[in-house]
């Protein structure tokens, strides 16, 4: 790696440049597995994400890792890759995947003729499956709606998107790989139609560096566009926007999903301590702004009490959105596009990878750099499907008995994260924002939602001298803004009255209200 | 099933019900109170904020629209509520000052001030002029309270941390209700050798007296000394409700802690009694008049379901804002979300709008068009239409 300090004559601040061999824009799961494919192929690679790891579609999805039967009738080709995959991912990150299984329910008035389709296109698929009765189901989740007919079994399991980032980027990093969060692309450097390099804005320190590299992939999702057009070309896509609600009990043990052609608010996943509900299916323009209509909470939050009553009286902790990247078709509805993916070869330096899932992210990755070390003529073999990530023996997991033992300093009450861990994450990794420490912490993402630590979290962010005062209180604002979009369209109930508490206390007991 | 007679019972126990009991109980009317929890107010600064949002908060208040529950009052009914609430405080042993012509200011944990009405001893030292020193004094460990905030804002301060053996303000303010160790505290405070003018604590200084412990601290080392409310657990919104609760008892008034209202019997338009969920056997308690003060979305005179806003008690008809999106608008920090009007609207004597009720009357943040949040007026509103409540449902039973 070749770093070259310089002074920029157009700027006022210095600024810096970086030589590689190739840039990835975006740190989503598509991103992240393309930087350790690399790394395990000895390319020398930085990746650049405008945000924390997971900002994109990827820290706004399910959690789900399909099975493939939900694309078993209307996407054979999908349902295939995601088999294929989830039996890799079960295999390479075990501390990412829990395996609950999946039970497609099938409710009173739900289509046989379209289960018998579902069984035998499984089947077709290599999709295993085990037909229950609505009693056996029952037994294995007794928060189902008891008026079910049945139900099938499948292979899903839960994944935990931010964690999968994070581990792919590990070995990036322990490769010699450069990993910059919160590096925004904000240019793309061209020399004769060729893109040569990135300009990237940190956004801590304002500053403006330049990445060079032979090739530049953008894997930036919803944004592919964007950055395709930066560099002189395009990638067409169609966006749309799926909204999910978290519970904040885990009421199922089981992912469960609707049998019956894919549509609005038919699958709950579990993960960790909640369940997630959703999602919804609207095609929008911008993936910058996008937010929660009240309407698809209440459509979501109506179909999961559909399939467990309890989903109907629980309290939702929060209501979230995001973009899906879908290849652009002519179909009008959104569901029925392909969920496959796509590498586009630009021919000017630049490789988009477009579509997809998150359960297919390392195949993605795989593809997209077997075009490029071909592009460098290397011949260098995929190893990512072989080797377990790295960085998992470290992980603990988040056992109870652990989060307790710091109990005297405790600063979220609802996760049990201790002054200890939150010092230790300041320290250690360098964090400068607060949704980083949340990330890895979970400090913030129970029932409060970060309303009562968020505020003690930057008090010592600040007492350990890495923020100012005036900065913490300022991130205190954006977060406490930013928390209340997520929480907004799903306010009423326990969740209301939280709220109330909340804003009493940032609006009246510390006066942070607009006419302070 | 036992049952128990008076000529008033008062449906919730916080700042808005207690004025109620006490003007009920000083007019010669056997009274009752029945609290399912402890209030909101336990949570609070201590303060009574009576319209924060202005300088001058009867001048604000003048500019209300007629519908809001303080216009009802008048100014001539806020203005004897707040002497009558000093008079209270004063026999409770836990003295309050401040003029409802001016706001003063007090200081919050992040070193920004804020205005409000009425203020115990320990925070009177808080409004102080520009350019005066402050020192802040904070204690190992303590939760929730981060000096730096405020000596970053103040051009001439300086703090420094004492280990009072516990981080949480409760447990910090016990400490201070024992003599040695505040003796202990004084010593180590001296030995700072704080420069003029003023010294500030986050408000720990006792549960009991702490007049008193402030006046020890303040003649030991020669300075002013003031205490800064804390978030929630806060210990001058316990010693508030403490004294309130201890003046009630004083005066004879019947309190049913910690059980809830679970259903009323009415004949008519009377309501006769209310029973209340207990552990044992349900108790009935009969009333010629009633009194609801159960509080908004905290503690649970509103509910809000997933798309109307109901009272939990009698099930009054409630003025809400349209539909739920309608409810909270996309800033956070604007504080005038819809459902702050929400609420149960009341006449000029404060009967419940369309109630078919009419020995009931309502007071206190379960009120329509109150808006506390953007006005802040929370402690001011409830002592205004509790006495206000009070004094019609008297006249009532006269
Ligand atoms: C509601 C919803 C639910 C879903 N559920 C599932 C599911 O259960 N299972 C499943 O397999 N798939 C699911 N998906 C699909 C899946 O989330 C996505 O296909 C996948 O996460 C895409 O990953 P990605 O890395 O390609 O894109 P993203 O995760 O969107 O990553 C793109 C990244 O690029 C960054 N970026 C953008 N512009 C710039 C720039 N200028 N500079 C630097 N960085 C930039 C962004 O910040 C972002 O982090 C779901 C999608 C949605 C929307
Ligand atoms: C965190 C916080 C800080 C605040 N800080 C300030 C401040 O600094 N200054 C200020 O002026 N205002 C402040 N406020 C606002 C102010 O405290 C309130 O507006 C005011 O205390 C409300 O009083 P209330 O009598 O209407 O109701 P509450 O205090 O809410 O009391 C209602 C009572 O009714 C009881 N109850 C409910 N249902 C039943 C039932 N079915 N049966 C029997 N009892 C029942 C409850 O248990 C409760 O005790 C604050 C509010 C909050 C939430």
């Amino acid at each position: 790696m070749v770093v070259t300090f310089f002074h920029d004559m157009f700027h006022e601040e210095s600024s810096y440049m970086i030589k590689t061999d190739v840039v990835i824009i975006g740190g989503g799961a598509t991103g992240c597995g393309i930087a350790r494919d690399l790394a395990l192929r000895g390319v020398h690679h930085y990746l650049v994400e405008k945000g924390d790891f997971a900002n994109g579609a990827t820290g706004a999805c399910h959690g789900l890792l399909h099975s493939g039967a939900r694309y078993a009738v209307t996407d054979p080709e999908a349902a295939r890759e995601c088999i294929g995959e989830n039996a890799i991912l079960r295999r390479i990150a075990r501390k990412c995947v829990e395996t609950t299984g999946g039970l497609f329910v099938r409710l009173p008035g739900d289509s046989k003729r379209y289960r018998d389709t579902f069984l035998s296109n499984c089947e077709e698929a290599g999709i295993s499956t085990e037909v229950l009765s609505a009693t056996r189901a029952l037994d294995l989740v007794p928060e189902l709606n008891p008026s079910i007919e049945e139900a099938v079994v499948v292979p899903d399991c839960s994944i935990d998107p931010f964690r999968l980032c994070m581990l792919n980027a590990f070995t990036s990093r322990h490769k010699g790989g450069g990993i910059l969060t919160h590096h925004k692309v904000i240019d793309i450097v061209r020399e004769r139609g060729r893109c040569t390099g990135v300009k990237v804005l940190d956004r801590f320190t304002s500053q403006i560096k330049e990445i060079r590299a032979k090739i530049i992939i953008n894997a930036t999702g919803a944004w592919g566009d964007t950055l395709a057009r930066m560099g002189g070309s395009d990638a067409p896509m169609t966006l749309s926007k799926g909204s999910l609600i978290i519970s904040n009990h885990r009421l199922t043990n089981m992912v469960i999903n609707r049998l019956r052609p894919p549509s609005d608010g038919d699958i709950i996943v579990p993960n960790e301590a909640v369940c997630l509900a959703g999602t919804t299916s609207i095609p929008v323009d911008d993936p910058d702004a996008i937010e929660v209509d009240p309407r698809e909470v209440d459509l979501v939050a109506t179909q999961a009490e559909q399939m467990l009553p309890r989903f109907g009286t629980t309290r939702l902790i929060r209501a979230y959105t995001g973009v899906r990247p879908l290849l652009k078709a002519e179909a009008s509805d959104s569901r029925s596009i392909s969920r496959g993916f796509k590498i586009i070869d630009h021919k000017n330096g630049m490789f988009s990878i477009l579509g997809g899932k998150l359960s297919t992210y390392r195949l993605m990755a795989e593809k997209t750099v077997d075009a490029v070390v071909e592009e460098f003529g290397i011949k260098a073999r995929c190893k990512t499907a072989d080797i377990p990530l790295d960085g998992q023996d470290e992980l603990s997991g988040y056992p109870l008995s652990k989060r307790l033992k710091g109990i005297d300093n405790i600063v979220c009450e609802c996760e049990l994260v201790d002054r200890a861990q939150v010092e230790n994450a300041i320290n250690s990794l360098g964090i400068q924002y607060i949704g980083d420490i949340q990330h890895r912490t979970r400090l913030g993402m129970g029932p409060c939602q970060g309303g009562f630590c968020t505020y003690r979290a930057l008090g010592i962010m600040q007492e350990t001298g890495r923020l100012t005062p005036d900065e913490s209180i300022e991130i205190l604002k954006h977060f406490l803004q930013r928390r209340f979009r997520g929480i907004r369209p799903a306010l009423w109930g326990d969740q209301l009255r939280e709220e109330q508490l909340v804003e009493s206390i940032y609006l009246g007991i510390l006066n942070m209200g607009q006419r302070a | 099933m036992s049952a128990y007679g008076y000529d008033a019972v008062v449906i919730g126990g916080g700042v808005s019900g207690i004025m109620a009991s006490l003007t009920l109980a000083s007019r010669g009317f056997k009274t009752a109170l029945v609290s399912r929890g402890d209030p909101v107010c336990c949570l609070s600064t201590g303060c009574i904020d009576v319209f924060s949002h202005s300088d001058e908060p009867l001048g604000g208040i003048r500019a209300l629209l007629p519908d809001h529950p303080y216009s009802l009052v008048g100014e001539k009914g806020i203005v004897d509520s707040l002497s009558f609430f000093l008079e209270i405080m004063g026999e409770a042993g836990l003295p309050y000052e401040g003029d409802p012509g001016r706001n003063r200011k007090i200081l919050t944990p992040i070193g920004s001030t804020k205005n409000t009405c009425l203020v115990p001893r320990t925070m009177a030292h808080a409004d102080m002029p520009p350019g005066e020193y402050l020192h802040v004094i904070s204690f190992q460990g303590i939760k929730d309270f981060f000096p730096s905030y405020i000596t970053s804002r103040h051009r001439n301060s300086t703090y420094s941390v004492y280990d009072a053996g516990v981080p949480t303000t409760l447990g910090i303010a016990a400490r201070f209700d024992d003599a040695s160790f505040l003796d202990a505290f004084i010593t180590w405070l001296r030995g700072l050798e704080i420069p003029l003018d003023r010294v500030a604590l986050p408000a720990v200084l006792g549960t009991i007296d702490p007049d008193s412990v402030m006046e020890k601290i303040s003649r030991a080392i020669g300075r002013k000394v003031f205490e800064i409310p804390t978030l929630p657990p806060s210990v001058p919104g316990l010693r508030l409700f403490r004294a309130l609760k201890r003046v009630m008892q004083n005066r004879g008034i019947h309190l049913y802690w910690g059980k809830g209202v679970t259903s009323v019997e009415c004949q008519g338009r009377t309501v006769e009694a209310v029973t209340l969920a207990t552990t044992g056997r349900a108790k009935r308690v009969q009333g010629r008049a009633f009194v609801l003060a159960t509080g908004s979305f905290v503690s649970g005179g509103l509910f809000a379901g997933r798309d109307s806003v109901r009272e939990t008690v009698f099930d009054l008809p409630v003025a809400a804002p349209g539909e739920r999106k309608d409810w909270f608008n996309t800033d956070f920090f604007s504080g005038a979300h819809g459902i702050e009007r929400a609420g149960v609207r009341v006449d000029r004597d404060f009967r419940p709008v369309g109630a078919k009720i009419d020995n009931l009357f309502a007071c206190g943040s379960i009120l329509a068009e109150c808006e506390i949040m953007s006005l802040q007026c929370g402690h001011g509103l409830a002592v205004a239409t509790g006495v206000a409540a009070a004094k019609s449902c008297a006249q009532e039973l006269s």
